[in-house]
Parts: C-alpha cells; sequence; structure tokens
C-alpha cells in the first residue's frame, strides 16, 4: 500500500510494545462480523470480551495474553471483516495492518453458515503466508440446516487444520488450541488465487465439492415476517414496550423490595450510629448524614439503591436483544423512516444504546457509516435520550405520582430526536449511503456468555457512573452545609423562579445535573413540588447538559468545538422548554380555570 | 458493469431488477454493480435469491440468498437485474 508511510509504521510498533512492557509474540483471530470470534476470545482468554450480534462491537479490538507450548502470546481479536483489501474501511484497515505487522500465527473463524464469503476471506488470509488454523464454527447450526461439509478435503485443497467447532458452547476449542500449538513454528507457503475473480471462482468450485445440501422447506423465510412491516412494526412495538416494562418493573421490584430495605434496615443505621459515636461536631454530623445531602447516605441510596437497579434490568434486556440477533431486524424496519432525516436504519441501536448510558451509546457510533450520521446520532442522543440512571430518577419523581407525566416524558423524548435529527440534517446535508446489511440468524443467547456481558456493563456504571456520582454528591453535601446552595439559588432565582416558576432550592439540581444527569432530577424529591413543577424539572433535565462524563467524550470522539456548542445549546434549549412549559401552562390554568 | 458510484442515483431500469419481484419470487441474478461487499453477501452473478420482504417509506427489500438474509436498499436493488 502506497499510503502507508513511515508515521503508521510507527505508531504500529508503539502499540506492539503496550501491553506489560517487551515486545509481545501475537496471534490473530480473524473472521466475517458475527461469527462466533468474540466468543471464541472470550473463551480462550477468560476476560470479558463484549460479545454481540450487530456489527460493529469490535471495531475497536479486544486484546488479551493466551498460552501456548508454555509461551505467552497475546491474542487479538480483528474486527469482523468481509473483505482484506479497501483500505477506505476503518475495520478492514484495522485488519489490514494487524496482518502487516506479521502476527505469529492466526486463527480463522470459517462460518459454516456463511461458507462461501468466508471461504473467500480465508484465501485472502492465506495469501499472507502466516501460519494458520482454522476454526469451522456454528456446526451445530449447519447440522441443524441439514448441511455437511467435507473437512478432510478442504484440508487437502488449503492445506491448513480445519477443526469443527460450536464457539457459543465452547466445543472443541481446546483441539484447536493444540492445533495451534502445532502450527506456530511451522514454515508456511499457502497457494490460493489472488485475483478477486479467480478467487470468486475457487471459492464456489470448492463450495460445490466440500459442501452437500439436504434442502429445507423454511429456512431463514422462516422468521422472514420480522423485517417485513406488517407484522414486523407491531412486533418491534411489542419486543421495545415489553424491553421497557421489564426494565422498569424488574428495577423496581429490586429497588423497593431487596436494595431499599437492605440498605434502611442493615446499612444506614449503623452507618448513622458510627458517624454519632465518632463525631460530636454538628458540622460533620450534617455533611455525613444529614437528611438532605448526608454524604454517607445520599452517597450511597443514589448510585446503588435508586440507580442500580435500573442499570441491572436495563443492560440485562438490552443483551438479550443484542444477542438474539434480533436487533438489525428494527435497524431494517426503521431505515425508510431514518433516511428521512438522513440516518440509515442502524441508527436505532446507538440510540436504543443511549437509553442506558450515552458514553457507550456515542462510541457506538463508530458503526454507522459516515461523519455526518454519526454526529447526528450523538447529538440525538446528548439532547433527548435519557440515560438509563436518568430514567430511574424519573420513575421514582414522576412515576409515583403521575404516570401519564412519566410516560409523556419519552414522547416528549422521541419527539424530540426527531425534530433534533431533522435540524442537524438541515445542517449538514449529505446523501445517505446504500444499506446493505446482512441479517444474522437468530439465536437463543448463550446463558455464559450473556451474564459475562451483563455483569461487564454492570461492572463498567459502577466503575464510571457510581464513583463520579459519589464523588459529585460529596462535593454537594459539603456545598450544600456551608450555605453555598442558598446563595446560588438567589444568584439563580431569576431562571429558577422567575423563569421557571419554582421555587430557589431548585436551582441546585441545576448546578448538580452538570456532573451527572440524574443529579438534575434526584435533589427535585426533596423539594415540595406540585406535579406540574416536578414535570417542569424533569423536562428541564431531559434537555439540559447531558453529563460531564458525555461531553468529555464528544469532545474525545468528536472536538472540543462540538461538544462546547452542544453544552451550550442543550442548557439553553432545557431552560427555554422546560419555561415554556410552566408559563404555558400557568395561561392555559389562568384560561380555563 | 460499471463501478457502482458513477450510476446517478435516480436513474432505473427497464429490465426486470430485484425490486420488481413480488414477495416469495426468485430468481437468477443476470448483472450485478461491482462492489465487493455485494459479492461477499452472495450477490454474484448466477446466483438464485428470493425476495423475502419490502419494507416502507423507500426502505430497504429484504432477499435470500444462500440461506442468509441480506438487506439491500431500495436503490441498490433496482440495479440488480435477474432472469426469473
Amino acid at each position: 500500500m502506497a499510503h502507508c508511510g513511515p508515521k503508521k509504521q510507527r505508531r504500529r510498533r508503539k502499540h506492539k510494545h503496550h501491553f506489560g512492557g517487551d515486545t509481545h509474540k501475537t496471534i490473530l483471530l480473524m473472521g466475517l462480523p458475527n461469527v462466533g470470534k468474540s466468543a471464541i476470545f472470550s473463551r480462550f482468554t477468560g476476560l470479558d470480551a463484549m460479545v454481540s450480534n450487530y456489527s460493529g462491537t469490535t471495531v475497536e479490538f479486544y486484546e488479551a495474553p493466551m498460552t501456548i507450548n508454555n509461551e505467552t502470546y497475546l491474542l487479538k481479536d480483528a474486527p469482523g471483516i468481509y473483505n482484506l483489501q479497501n483500505p477506505n474501511d476503518d475495520a478492514e484497515r484495522v485488519a489490514m495492518d494487524m496482518m502487516k505487522d506479521r502476527p505469529e500465527a492466526i486463527v480463522f473463524v470459517l462460518d459454516a453458515i456463511n461458507f462461501e464469503s468466508s471461504l473467500h476471506l480465508l484465501m485472502q488470509v492465506l495469501e499472507y503466508n502466516i501460519p494458520t488454523v482454522v476454526a469451522l464454527n456454528r456446526t451445530d447450526l449447519m447440522k441443524s440446516r441439514g448441511m455437511t461439509i467435507d473437512r478432510s478435503l478442504l484440508q487437502n485443497r488449503l492445506n491448513v487444520s480445519v477443526i469443527p467447532t460450536v464457539a457459543l458452547k465452547g466445543n472443541s476449542l481446546d483441539l484447536v488450541k493444540y492445533a495451534l500449538s502445532q502450527t506456530i513454528d511451522k514454515e508456511v507457503q499457502y497457494t490460493v488465487p489472488t485475483e478477486n475473480k479467480d478467487r470468486w471462482r475457487t471459492v464456489e468450485e470448492l463450495n460445490e465439492e466440500a459442501v452437500k445440501t439436504t434442502p429445507r422447506k423454511n429456512g431463514v423465510d422462516r422468521f422472514a415476517f420480522l423485517a417485513k412491516p406488517f407484522p414486523g412494526i407491531p412486533i418491534a412495538l411489542l419486543v421495545l414496550a415489553t424491553m421497557f416494562a421489564f426494565v422498569i418493573g424488574f428495577g423496581m421490584g429490586l429497588r423497593q423490595f431487596l436494595l431499599l430495605p437492605f440498605f434502611n434496615s442493615l446499612v444506614f443505621p449503623y452507618i448513622r450510629q458510627g458517624v454519632e459515636a465518632l463525631t460530636a461536631s454538628e458540622l460533620l454530623r450534617a455533611i455525613l448524614i444529614g437528611e438532605d445531602y448526608g454524604f454517607l447516605i445520599k452517597g450511597i441510596e443514589w448510585p446503588f439503591a435508586l440507580v442500580l437497579p435500573y442499570v441491572i434490568s436495563f443492560y440485562a434486556m438490552m443483551s438479550v436483544l443484542e444477542d438474539t440477533g434480533y436487533l438489525p431486524r428494527i435497524a431494517v424496519l426503521l431505515d425508510g423512516v431514518f433516511k428521512k432525516i438522513g440516518l440509515s436504519g442502524s441508527s436505532a441501536i446507538p440510540l436504543l444504546l443511549g437509553y442506558g448510558c450515552g458514553i457507550p451509546a456515542i462510541m457506538s457510533t463508530r458503526s454507522l457509516p459516515s461523519r455526518k450520521q454519526r454526529l447526528s446520532v450523538a447529538v440525538m442522543v446528548c439532547f433527548a435520550v435519557p440515560c438509563v440512571s436518568q430514567t430511574g430518577a424519573f420513575i421514582a419523581l414522576l412515576a409515583e405520582r403521575s404516570v401519564f407525566a412519566f410516560l409523556f416524558i419519552f414522547f416528549v423524548s422521541i419527539f424530540a430526536m426527531v425534530i433534533v435529527g431533522l435540524i442537524m440534517d438541515k445542517i449538514n446535508k449529505q446523501s445517505v449511503p446504500f444499506t446493505l446489511m446482512e441479517l444474522p440468524p437468530l439465536l437463543v443467547p448463550a446463558p455464559k456468555l450473556l451474564s459475562k456481558k451483563i455483569l461487564f456493563r454492570v461492572r463498567h456504571y459502577l466503575k464510571e457512573g457510581a464513583v463520579p456520582m459519589v464523588v459529585a454528591i460529596f462535593f454537594a453535601a459539603i456545598l450544600y452545609e456551608l450555605g453555598f446552595f442558598p446563595a446560588l439559588g438567589r444568584a439563580l432565582s431569576p431562571v429558577v423562579s422567575g423563569w421557571l416558576m419554582l421555587p430557589e432550592a431548585a436551582s441546585t439540581p441545576l448546578v448538580l445535573g452538570v456532573f451527572r444527569r440524574e443529579l438534575a432530577v434526584l435533589p427535585l424529591l426533596d423539594l415540595d413540588l406540585t406535579t406540574v413543577q416536578f414535570f417542569t424539572g424533569a423536562l428541564v433535565a431531559l434537555f439540559y447538559v447531558p453529563c460531564i462524563a458525555m461531553i468529555a467524550t464528544l469532545a474525545k470522539e468528536f472536538n472540543v468545538k462540538t461538544a462546547l456548542l452542544v453544552f451550550i445549546a442543550t442548557t439553553a434549549t432545557a431552560l427555554f422548554i422546560g419555561g415554556l412549559f410552566a408559563r404555558g401552562y400557568d395561561a392555559i390554568m389562568m384560561l380555563f380555570g | 458493469m460499471k463501478p457502482i458510484d458513477t450510476y446517478p442515483r435516480t436513474q432505473s431500469f427497464d429490465i426486470e431488477n430485484i425490486h420488481s419481484l413480488s414477495r416469495g419470487e426468485e430468481g437468477t441474478i443476470s448483472d450485478v454493480p461491482e462492489m465487493s461487499l455485494l459479492a461477499s453477501l452472495g450477490l454474484r452473478l448466477g446466483k438464485r435469491v428470493k425476495l423475502l420482504s419490502k419494507s416502507f417509506a423507500g426502505g430497504p427489500v429484504v432477499l435470500s440468498v444462500d440461506d442468509r438474509s441480506i438487506a439491500v436498499d431500495r436503490e441498490l436493488a433496482e440495479k440488480i437485474t435477474i432472469r426469473k
């Protein structure tokens, strides 16, 4: 490649050193998207790689040490790709760079279901003459489809070991490791066609000879109805509504019947006793266990008893949905509608993820086909998609008073998403690339991989979400007891009382909300407000600054200017719409009441 | 066939294309734009395809080829010609 100058070389070499210190020998895991690469990675390394069914999760690749012949290698999970020739495609370029680094060996995941495309990619990989072992994966699905693949014929023609596996269940992966240990030190020279045309011809011939199929009546057609507008759309709505109901129901149950009683009867009394025994200082007691922002009380209650249950239930549901392979069907159904605002249907996936946490949502926009789409979706998430922490807070604030107000917030969220999308499309007009994607076969998720994934995500919340929340509450407690908030309330009074028609104390969440999304809501709980005022507060919180971590992610993924613009625009929109609602409601009440 | 970028996006063809199939109908691909992803997804000369569903609002069509489901942009589908 002419464009791979010395700069790239340097960067790559630097990368090689970063794990541990010395140069590690690497083993590369290669294959098509969604064929079980990540599952093999997860089984080989025991580390928590994310395994999911939509394309794009491995654009950021994973690496972890693995041992072969008593030697430690670095196993790298290359991005799933269809070809190894187009440097303009991000995933392909990453994979090509990895190949040019000359790994010691390659584990190639040959998908029995996508046999021809897999074989076509395998031949491109073999051109590099790096010792290769082939895992013929998803042989369980192959059998259930009445297919057989002649393994020895493949071995003889391609001169590589071929091991039938079922990666999701972990079957035969030891054999792959064994074959790897036998192959890794060998000098290899593979003979494969190098022109695309010849390669496809060879692939089709091999397919003809090696694969035997007994035709079955209803193959993929069986689930075709899921991608048809009818009944596909009603089913999608039903699935999402069920998901939503589960997230809220399960989360609420976890909170009311398990976590709150646990903390209230087994944790907080002892903390109170302990603090009272240790210090007599009124100020210190107030900061640590005070009624309003007592750090040791709210700092535990908010992140772990109010928000954590919804984080668990959201990621449980989302992970199931991802691993079944159903999400790309939603993308296909919505594709036409999304095109109207200059987006492709796959934008639905980052938006859905945004209901969990905005940070992974913004990162997952990387899998979208253009920068324009990435930016649009990221801005939509920042403006109008409440994260699960905030949803938990909305439930605490609104659902217990008025279910209607709570549901209405979500209608507002969806409506606002469309408006923001339209505006972004106007600002940044560009044609949408062609939609072309595979709908992966529907699967029953493997419990072991599923639980690993949920655990991984909950751990991510504890590290990236709960800890900053505790820190923010800590500072809030100190500032509160030092009398900072009343002063701030007076300063912001023209906005908060004058415009939004809320009490002065409601300025506190506006300040805290910059740090954590749900903190724009939770402090309102302890104020004595009317339902309309609660709703105004919720509306402001919905559009308000997403949270400082999301702004930082925006700056990292796009640039500082974008992040600042979003910061300013969200604040302005939130205050404008909140005030508009409060005053509009007031005016209507005056007219009719 | 010319690379896909050179086609004006609104141009349609008189000969039968994938998009003109009705649901459940099959055909054999007789001409297809040169695009490596199309080939990798199984949409190559001589392949037998079946139309599984059409979407609404200009959304993609879903095809089955080699027992895989592939969603293809409506405009792209109009550029893939078939024999029945």
